[in-house]
């Protein structure tokens, strides 16, 4: 039982600690990430929703695969974690490949370099 | 009628790239990256193609037959979901890419 909520806590941990571990690009640490991913929920709800709800629904889920909890409009609660681990591991996959690791400064790590080259970085705003 | 509802969720993939659109030529420039886009996408596509196929196998989810064309990939994952895994990171990367240019902007 659950075991589309636990795949879906899975995720969101391995798609967190690709970030920490691996890739470190700093994205979740910055201001436009978290604005970004709070309008991308937004419409979420909206997409999601038409996908999911219980009156015409376009994907059926195994009752005993999830929590059951579904809010607003039938959108299964697993769902938020699943769009969080697809929408992050694209972002994190797209700032890795960022142009800037080549331009800032030449040599220098990108983490170093920030701190003094505030207007050129492609990235978003930190903190 | 029904003829249409098959096509639901791919018109519902649709018009998401549809309203995203305007964030390209506001200056979010995705699109205009296909290289950094493909290496963005295709280890997302994988994974989640992944976790799909072993969902659908072990029943987690399915889908209304209703609502899709009924074509299917290996590993019984239909067309749309495909299509869902294409074009939702392109949305969230569309918002990314914008957020950041009106912050830019207000500095």
């Amino acid at each position: 039982m659950w075991q589309y909520t636990a795949a879906a806590v899975v995720g969101v941990v391995a798609v967190v600690l690709l970030e920490v571990r691996i890739l470190r690009t700093g994205l979740l640490r910055t201001r436009a990430y978290w604005i970004a991913l709070s309008i991308c929920y937004a419409f979420m709800i909206a997409v999601n929703g038409w996908l999911t709800k219980l009156t015409a629904p376009i994907v059926l889920y195994d009752a005993d695969a999830t929590t059951g909890w579904r809010v607003p409009w039938d959108i299964p609660v697993e769902d938020y974690l699943f769009g969080f681990a697809l929408l992050t591991l694209a972002m994190l996959l797209w700032d890795a490949a960022a142009p800037r690791s080549r331009d800032v400064a030449g040599t220098a790590s990108t983490e170093a370099a920030v701190p003094s080259l505030p207007a050129e970085s492609a990235r978003g705003t930190r903190s | 009628m029904a003829a249409v509802d098959r096509y639901q969720y791919l018109l519902l993939m649709a018009g998401c790239l549809i309203v995203t659109l305007p964030l390209e030529m506001f200056g979010a420039r995705v699109w205009r990256q296909p290289r950094r886009l493909l290496f963005a996408l295709v280890p997302t596509v994988i994974v989640f193609a992944v976790w799909d196929i072993a969902a659908i196998a072990r029943e987690h989810w399915s889908y209304n037959p209703r609502y899709v064309t009924g074509s299917r990939l290996p590993g019984n994952l239909p067309v749309e979901e495909l299509t869902f895994f294409v074009v939702i990171p392109i949305c969230g990367l569309l918002t990314l890419e914008a957020v950041r240019r009106i912050l830019e902007r207000a500095r």
